[in-house]
């Protein structure tokens, strides 16, 4: 019997053994971030996703960089020069820059990263060549000396600059040698990191080979789709910063001792669209949101301090517009929530309320699991909107399978709920989302020429101040017609163990260049 | 996880006798019940267990009147309160959840769901699997090549896949769930009613039923089903418990029922966030109506399985 | 037994074939899945050229075939958010299922066969009674949320066991290096237990209910008895006799248990960050990254067939009554 228990205790030891390693905290040069969406590919060109791009930035550098603030400062390039029609940006970079694997670093393999992102035989989809690339009209990119690259545009773009600053520059040669699915595993890096390994779905872990820049050895991502789990993770100190942070857990880890949360007013715009097409036109919700006193009398019956304050543990101020602050126009005050106003506006806009009390019905149809809290966000606002007698029906789709292809084609609604990503460095990034009636963007099918009309104005004007005019007047047209039910611009929550000293952004960028260990 | 399509309990099924198609009497029929309530008493659970389904149904079906609110009324000023608290003047019971709907009358309402849903795949897959296995056994032949195939394709298909795919592209519902998970049974079935029919095929009362010229429907339904009730009934009683599970395990996935409508698994699946900041109650009334539902699913079956087996009397 | 093996194999195509055409039809019911694939701000054209270059302008049927004579050729296409050869993803994620799914079959068969037996030797008493409760409760529990449990119990309350993540050793043994393989094996093992725990319990308990019927059963078979009467000592009866044919529905139910035990999987591996071809699948569905789900349902399914076939097989030679 003795000697079982030896052999029972000798068991229990040889498995309690790598428990020291497994359970201790990251060493001193090493920082390890919870993520909550697995990467897809290192391949520059195709890269879609947040949690993908923040990690390949990382890796690759960029010709110039958006700074927290706004700023937008020099990377990879140290000066540009915009040509006098504004189709062509012509970039300086800097002297002396490597590869990873050694190569020389100049205009052509920038060139070269500009193009082999557009070429149709790759066939890529993704950021640079989905959204950048036909939001400038990028008609190519070519190197006109050593260091300097030009791009070309189809047309004059404000906002252009700035996208540019979104494109990955890599190496020609070591991408040349690969095939699209070599490349996609094996990055060659042109930023500070380096790949190291890569266990899809579990974890990657990066290196820098940079000697001045970052302050951490290592980096190590793991991807944990579980918000509890990634909570329990940063609580047990075994990861330094997560992202996406569950409200409802914000209490749990500030009382844990080991870390906080760092809340961040972010610049990404949430929403309820109202569909406006023929497709809703013969439903009786989507004829009345046809209306635009109706509208505006809804924008009165959401409580959206109450929803920030509730479901996202955040005090928000809500939205005037589709512009973030501090670029609205300043004289609009938010809708306030006022039940009896919407109630008053619905019935002079001819919808009373019927013997049952409801005055029409309608869909709202939200994806799920996309935004902060939004599941029950969406059912909040059917709420409020079925209490001023709006029977609102509330369809929670697949996000990605159903929800994304009904709002790609513009056909959700006639109510959705949506978070269109957006920007502090320039209203006009903001507003672009309805440059035409017919952009893809405009998923309400607004048409109000006294907001579409005026983008000529927004061109021709000579000095920022007549555009600012301009736009301040676009804003209170929005504002006023109200396409969208004005809600507020999402916080982000990073959960940030006291280990580590780590400044979250607003734009949903996770960089940790400067991030240093606490006390250091 | 109860998404796997094994034939649970299969082997656990008892090989019962045949029993002649006599109708039995009334009074036989009081007997058989008697007989019945007997064994229970001395087993004991399974009394238990009856009563817990008998308070389950009464929760189902008078849900609406016991309810002291709408379940889907929300008010997020006082979401997530304790237990046993006074807002206002409302009283509630098990607190609220994370839009500020009482959980006692959402518990009380998902009664109703979770049981329709269990009761409802079970009929689905329960009535296909059952005329699979019968039309498979009794005929025999191409026919039975090509739904045991077809038993085969949907066994080696990992069942949790094929309900994702089919929710995820049809969107969730009430009836979609059911049907679902109701095609997730049917192999189960089908597989034990085949094999039961094939023995039964050759047995003498259904040669004579055959030599006295019955329908070959007739033979099938009334002379051969009758004798494979028995052990449909104990697979049926476990499987109603895998089915709630199920449907939990969908929720978590988001692919279970619209949040406006509540079950047990659901409101299970939405407490997870919060079990780290220790609201415990919305996980906790939920999580044990569950368990004791299921588990008085499984004591009745075990004891179904008992009492219509004659063999594991015998023990001592 | 040959000509069992062959016309296994023939019916194991048949079922291949059926399952892919099933989960084909079932991912396109809900349209193409091209909108997926183009950027928020993809013009009529642009989405046009990527339904052609994706190939999903062609007719459901012409997809098919070409799928299936692609899939004869060893093709299965590429992952369509990955960009590579969606058999490379697959196979890359399967180790880690490999390994949780073996963990959590051979957890539930060691500790069901003696809770099992021990429960039908004291059977009536609270050794039995509390074994049995916990086993009614295994089989009442989601996996979920016995996972969220644990992690909050064992892995941040008490850390006794890591909270999430995936140390690999089938992938290295795979891929030769044998020496760090076994060497991982230790954290391996301890990356698995909370994890193996969600997704085997749920067999254990039912494992454990079998095994304790079937054993009862046994023992009141006449050559037991007659054992006893012949005076044979009670440990000898249970160990000879009696434990020999109460483990047999276990050992049948093997093949079935496996698959049964993917079907967890899915759950588990999101709340363990399991690098996993669950996790991986319900994203490619969600997805519809068509290559992907494929590829996996026919891996899949050929493990399943195999293991069902190799359980079989042993059963005949342990079983001298089954005759193929």
């Amino acid at each position: 019997m003795a000697m079982k228990r030896h052999l029972l205790l000798a068991g229990a030891a040889v498995l309690l053994a790598p428990m020291a390693t497994a359970l201790a905290v990251p060493p001193e040069d090493t920082i390890v971030v919870g993520i909550s969406a697995d990467v897809n590919t290192f391949d520059p060109a195709p890269i879609s996703s947040r949690d993908n791009s923040n990690i390949a930035k990382h890796i690759f550098g960029t010709l110039y960089e958006i700074t927290p603030d706004g700023d937008i400062v020099p990377d990879l390039a140290e000066s540009y020069v915009v040509s006098e029609d504004g189709t062509s940006y012509t970039y300086t970079l800097r002297e002396g820059l490597t590869c990873e694997d050694g190569e020389a670093l100049t205009a052509e393999d920038a060139a070269y990263s500009f193009n082999r992102a557009a070429d149709p035989d790759n066939a890529f989809t993704g950021n640079t060549p989905g959204f950048v690339f036909s939001s400038i009209q990028f008609q190519g990119a070519e190197a006109v000396s050593d260091l300097e690259v030009r791009i070309d545009l189809g047309r004059p773009n404000p906002v252009s600059f700035g996208l540019i600053a979104e494109v990955f520059i890599h190496c020609k040669d070591s991408y040349e040698a690969m095939t699209l699915d070599e490349a996609a595993r094996n990055p060659v890096a042109s930023g500070p990191y380096r790949l190291v390994s890569w266990e899809p779905g579990s974890q990657v872990v990066l290196e820098r080979w940079k000697e001045d820049e970052g302050n951490f050895q290592n980096i190590i991502w793991r991807v944990i789709p579980e918000a509890s789990t990634r909570t329990a993770e940063l609580i047990a100190q075994n990861v330094d910063i997560i992202t996406n942070v569950s409200p409802d857990q914000i209490d749990a880890i500030n009382n844990s001792g080991s870390a906080k949360v760092a809340p961040v007013q972010g610049t990404r715009r949430i929403y309820v669209g109202f569909n406006m097409s023929d497709d809703f036109a013969d439903t009786e919700g989507g004829a009345a949101i046809q209306n635009a006193e109706v509208r505006r009398a809804l924008q009165y019956a959401v409580d959206v301090p109450s929803i920030c304050t509730q479901l996202l543990n955040f005090e928000c101020e809500r939205a005037t517009g589709l512009v973030n602050p501090p670029n609205g126009n300043p004289n609009l005050v938010p809708y306030p929530y006022d039940p009896e106003m919407a109630e008053q506006l619905l019935d002079e806009a001819g919808f009373p309320r019927a013997d049952n009390g409801v005055r029409f019905e309608i869909t709202l149809q939200a994806g799920r699991g996309r935004y902060l809290n939004d599941v029950n966000v969406v059912q909040a606002i059917g709420q409020f909107l079925s209490d001023v007698g709006v029977q609102t029906n509330v369809e929670l789709l697949d996000w990605a399978s159903t929800y994304v292809p009904l709002i790609s084609q513009r056909k959700a609604g006639p109510m959705f709920f949506l978070g269109s990503g957006g920007g502090t460095w320039s209203p006009l990034y903001d507003m672009t989302d309805l440059s035409v009636v017919g952009a893809g963007t405009n998923y309400t099918h607004w048409d109000n020429p006294d907001w579409f009309d005026r983008w000529t104005d927004i061109a021709a004007a000579e000095t920022e101040e007549e555009r600012r005019v301009v736009i301040n007047e676009m804003l209170e047209v929005f504002y006023e017609d109200s396409p969208w039910l004005l809600l507020y611009f999402q916080p982000d929550f990073y959960g940030v163990s006291s280990r580590v000293a780590f400044e979250p952004r607003r734009d949903e960028k996770v960089y940790l260049f400067d991030t240093k260990l606490a006390g250091n | 996880m109860s998404l796997g399509l094994k034939p649970e309990h299969a082997d656990a099924v008892p090989s019962v006798g045949p029993v002649p198609p006599a109708s039995p009497k009334g009074r036989e029929l009081r007997k058989e019940f008697k007989r019945a309530w007997r064994s229970m008493v001395v087993a004991k659970w399974p009394v238990v267990a009856l009563f817990i389904l008998l308070c389950v149904v009464i929760a189902a079906v008078f849900g609406p009147l016991l309810a002291p609110f709408d379940p889907n009324r929300q008010n997020i000023m006082i979401r997530l309160l304790d237990p046993l608290q006074q807002s206002g003047n409302a009283f509630y019971l098990l607190g609220t959840d994370a839009l500020g709907r009482d959980v006692f009358s959402r518990l009380l309402y998902g009664a109703r769901i979770s049981l329709l849903v269990g009761l409802c795949a079970i009929a689905v897959g329960g009535t296909i699997g059952v005329i699979a296995g019968l039309v498979s056994g009794y005929f025999g032949g191409w026919i039975d090549d090509v739904i045991m195939r077809l038993g085969d394709i949907q066994l080696a298909f990992p069942f949790i896949l094929l309900a994702i795919m089919f929710l995820v592209v049809l969107g969730p519902g009430v009836l979609n769930i059911i049907l679902v998970l109701g095609i997730g049974q049917w192999v189960t079935y089908a597989r034990i009613v085949r094999a039961q029919t094939l023995s039964l095929r050759e047995k003498e009362f259904v040669e004579a039923a055959r030599a006295l010229g019955d329908s070959t429907p007739s033979i099938i339904f009334r002379t051969i089903l009758p004798n494979i009730v028995a052990p449909l009934t104990v697979i049926a009683s476990f499987n109603v418990a895998s089915v709630i599970l199920s449907e939990a395990a969908l929720s978590f996935l988001g692919l279970g029922v619209p949040p406006s409508v509540p079950t047990w698994g659901s409101m299970l699946a939405e407490s997870r966030d919060q079990l780290i900041a220790n609201r415990w109650w919305l996980a906790f009334f939920p999580g044990i109506a569950i368990v004791l539902t299921v588990l008085s699913f499984n004591i009745i079956g075990d004891w179904l399985r008992d009492f219509l087996d004659p063999r594991l009397k015998t023990i001592g | 037994m040959w000509t069992f093996i062959v016309r296994r194999l023939i019916q194991s195509v048949i079922v291949i074939i059926g399952v892919t055409f099933i989960s084909f039809v079932a991912l396109q019911i809900g349209g193409d899945p091209t909108y997926l694939y183009v950027s928020e701000r993809a013009s009529t054209e642009e989405i046009e050229a990527a339904r052609r270059a994706l190939g999903f302008d062609r007719p459901l049927h012409i997809q098919y075939v070409t799928y299936i004579s692609n899939l004869l050729q060893g093709d299965f296409g590429n992952s369509l958010t990955f960009r590579r050869p969606a058999i490379d993803v697959v196979l890359q994620a399967l180790p880690a299922t490999i390994e949780l799914t073996l963990f959590a079959l051979i957890l539930a068969i060691s500790l069901a066969i003696p809770l099992g037996v021990f429960s039908a030797l004291y059977r009536g008493t609270p050794v039995d009674g509390s074994i049995m409760t916990v086993a009614m409760l295994g089989q009442s529990i989601p996996n979920f949320w016995l996972g969220i449990m644990m992690i909050m119990l064992f892995g941040l309350q008490l850390r006794l066991f890591p909270i999430s993540g995936h140390v690999p050793f089938l992938m290295p043994l795979l891929q030769g290096e044998i020496v760090r393989a076994f060497t991982q094996l230790p954290q391996a093992l301890y990356y698995m237990i909370m994890p193996g725990v969600a997704v085997g319990f749920y067999s254990l308990s039912r494992n454990a209910r079998l095994v304790r019927s079937s054993m009862l059963e046994v023992l009141g078979q006449d050559y037991v008895r007659t054992a006893r009467s012949k005076g044979i000592s009670e440990r000898a009866v249970v160990v000879r006799h009696a434990l020999r044919n109460a483990w047999l529905p276990v050992v049948t139910m093997i093949g079935l248990e496996f698959g049964f035990l993917l079907g967890g999987v899915v759950v588990v591996e999101m709340v363990f960050s399991w690098p996993g071809i669950g996790r991986l699948v319900f994203n490619a569905i969600s997805q519809r990254d068509i290559p992907v789900v494929q590829a996996s349902v026919i891996v899949l399914a050929l493990i399943f067939i195999t293991l069902n076939l190799l359980v079989d097989l042993i059963y005949a030679r342990i079983d001298p009554r089954v005759k193929y």
